[in-house]
């Protein structure tokens, strides 16, 4: 059965998606909610646009935790798993795509479960309260985005994974996982602060909550 | 690119896709694997045209050999030995391994060449409209919003510049100039989409009886590929669950005695793979066809 990790796991991560996405197809939600989600995921995709002359830095993962922190955890799975998805039809599917849906909506998934009572006020993302969110960005790229998505590389790699290999994958994936995690703090610490208000402020002036 | 086979029901070339890719991962038989990546080749040629090659010679043909090599660095199981490293043992065994695990791999993303030309956007939303509306509502409003963000961030760099902005040189001048724009592109999509929800709520969405409009429908041609298609693919299912198309690559590589099942599989999977070349050809065939008749 070895030979099978591959697909397992695909299989494992998309079923894991599965009841999120029906309880949210349940809840029955309001046009506006549902704008506001496809305005992050949007801007989630297309902030690659805006930095198209710094290459290897991306807004997204940093666009889906403050997604999460101002909407909470369902709201940050979602525009997590969607911005991986969609950004994958414009750059291309492959069998990473799962990998890299359930890392991206686990992100933003903690980020609503951690951080979305700690600042619910619109102008708390200051001082040294910023300080817990951008160490929640450096070690979600690690431990949760770095560490799912190489799964992905690891088993692309060879069938029979050994210590050995893990090893090898996760320190070859090192230098890209630095640059990475030092993108998302950066973003973090000059997005978030301007997103979370503007946000607060739509949800006042439309009445949402 | 001439491609018959887009103009197939969604579900036809969804089921496909899904057939061909989720065998390709399972089977390890060097001839299953060897008609998945040809047809896979094929068809993406036939889709893609010379950007397939392209991908195909740059990068997939370097990846096998990255493959083929990898694996026997760090398996070493296999009875065969080719030849000693240092501290360890080179097989023939991991060494063909690797090279099916390569074909694997290229076959699979071959096939997902393809699947991004065939399965556009529209048709996915299409298919998982039903199932899953809301998700799907996001999802076409995300790919409309896209284009339209990238408009408007063009629109707002050469504003910035218009009123004066420095250019930026450093790095963190440029970030900083992407982080406004951003931004500034944020407050106007907020605003913007708060109309498009009025506009929707008053156009009653999410209202009873309302129906969605498609362009696809399901004629004879697609009800006989889904036969088709459906009957070859339990026959390769017969043939992958009885275990007649097994492969033991460790210790030693042992095949199954070809028989009649195994043989009847592997003619069924050519079949469903190579199906929509087989209607290209015919394609082009009828239509010589009908032009020698003028």
């Amino acid at each position: 059965m070895s030979e099978h990790y591959l697909i397992i796991s695909m299989l494992i991560g998309i079923l894991a998606m599965v009841p999120f996405f029906v309880k949210f197809e349940r809840k029955k939600v309001q046009a506006r909610e549902l704008v506001i989600l496809a305005v992050l995921i949007a801007t989630a995709v297309v902030g690659r646009a805006a930095f198209f002359m710094v290459p290897n830095f991306k807004p997204i993962l940093a666009i889906v935790i403050i997604s999460g922190v101002a909407l909470g955890r369902e709201s940050g799975f979602l525009v997590g798993a969607m911005s991986a998805f969609v950004s994958n039809f414009l750059f291309g599917q492959g069998p990473w795509t799962p990998f890299q849906m359930v890392a991206m909506a686990l992100c933003g998934f903690l980020a609503g479960l951690i951080f979305h009572k700690y600042y619910a006020k619109a102008d708390s993302f200051t001082g040294k309260r910023k300080l817990p969110l951008l160490i929640y960005g450096a070690l979600s790229v690690f431990f949760l985005y770095g560490a799912i998505v190489d799964i992905w590389t690891i088993l692309a790699m060879t069938p029979h994974p050994t210590i050995a290999t893990v090893v090898t994958v996760y320190g070859a994936a090192l230098y890209f996982n630095l640059i990475h995690a030092a993108a998302t703090v950066i973003f973090l610490l000059l997005l978030a602060g301007p997103m979370l208000k503007k946000l607060n402020r739509v949800k006042i002036k439309y009445g949402m909550k | 690119m001439r491609n018959t086979f887009a103009t197939y029901h969604p579900i036809i070339e969804f089921g496909f896709f899904c057939v061909v890719i989720g065998i390709g991962m399972f089977m390890i038989h060097p001839v299953f694997l060897a008609i998945g990546a040809s047809a896979a080749f094929i068809f993406a040629i036939l889709t893609g045209g010379k950007g397939s090659l392209k991908f195909t010679l740059c990068f997939l043909l370097p990846m096998i050999i990255v493959v083929m090599v990898i694996n026997p660095l760090v398996n070493h199981q296999g009875v065969t030995i080719l030849f000693q490293l240092k501290y360890s043992y080179i097989t023939a065994e991991s060494v063909i391994y690797g090279l099916m695990m390569g074909l694997m791999l290229t076959s699979i993303l071959l096939w997902f060449s393809s699947y991004n030309k065939v399965m556009t956007s529209d048709k996915f939303t299409y298919l998982f409209g039903r199932i899953m509306p809301s998700i799907s509502l996001i999802f076409t409003m995300v790919m409309r919003f896209i284009p339209n963000y990238k408009i408007q961030i063009k629109k707002i760099a050469d504003a910035q510049k218009a009123a004066g902005a420095a250019e930026a040189k450093t790095l963190k001048e440029k970030i900083h100039s992407g982080i406004k724009i951003i931004s500034i592109m944020f407050t106007w999509a907020l605003e913007n989409s708060i109309d498009s929800a009025d506009s929707m709520r008053s156009r009653g969405y999410g209202l009873k009886n309302r129906t969605a409009f498609s362009i696809y429908r399901f004629d004879r041609r697609d009800g006989a590929a889904a036969v088709f298609l459906a009957v070859m693919t339990v026959i390769v299912l017969i043939g992958c669950i009885s275990g007649a198309c097994h492969v033991d690559y460790f210790p030693e590589i042992v095949y199954a005695k070809a028989n009649l099942i195994h043989i009847s599989s592997c003619i069924a999977f050519a079949l469903i793979c190579y199906f929509p070349v087989f209607i290209e050809v015919k394609e082009v065939l009828v239509w010589k066809h009908l032009e020698s008749k003028i």
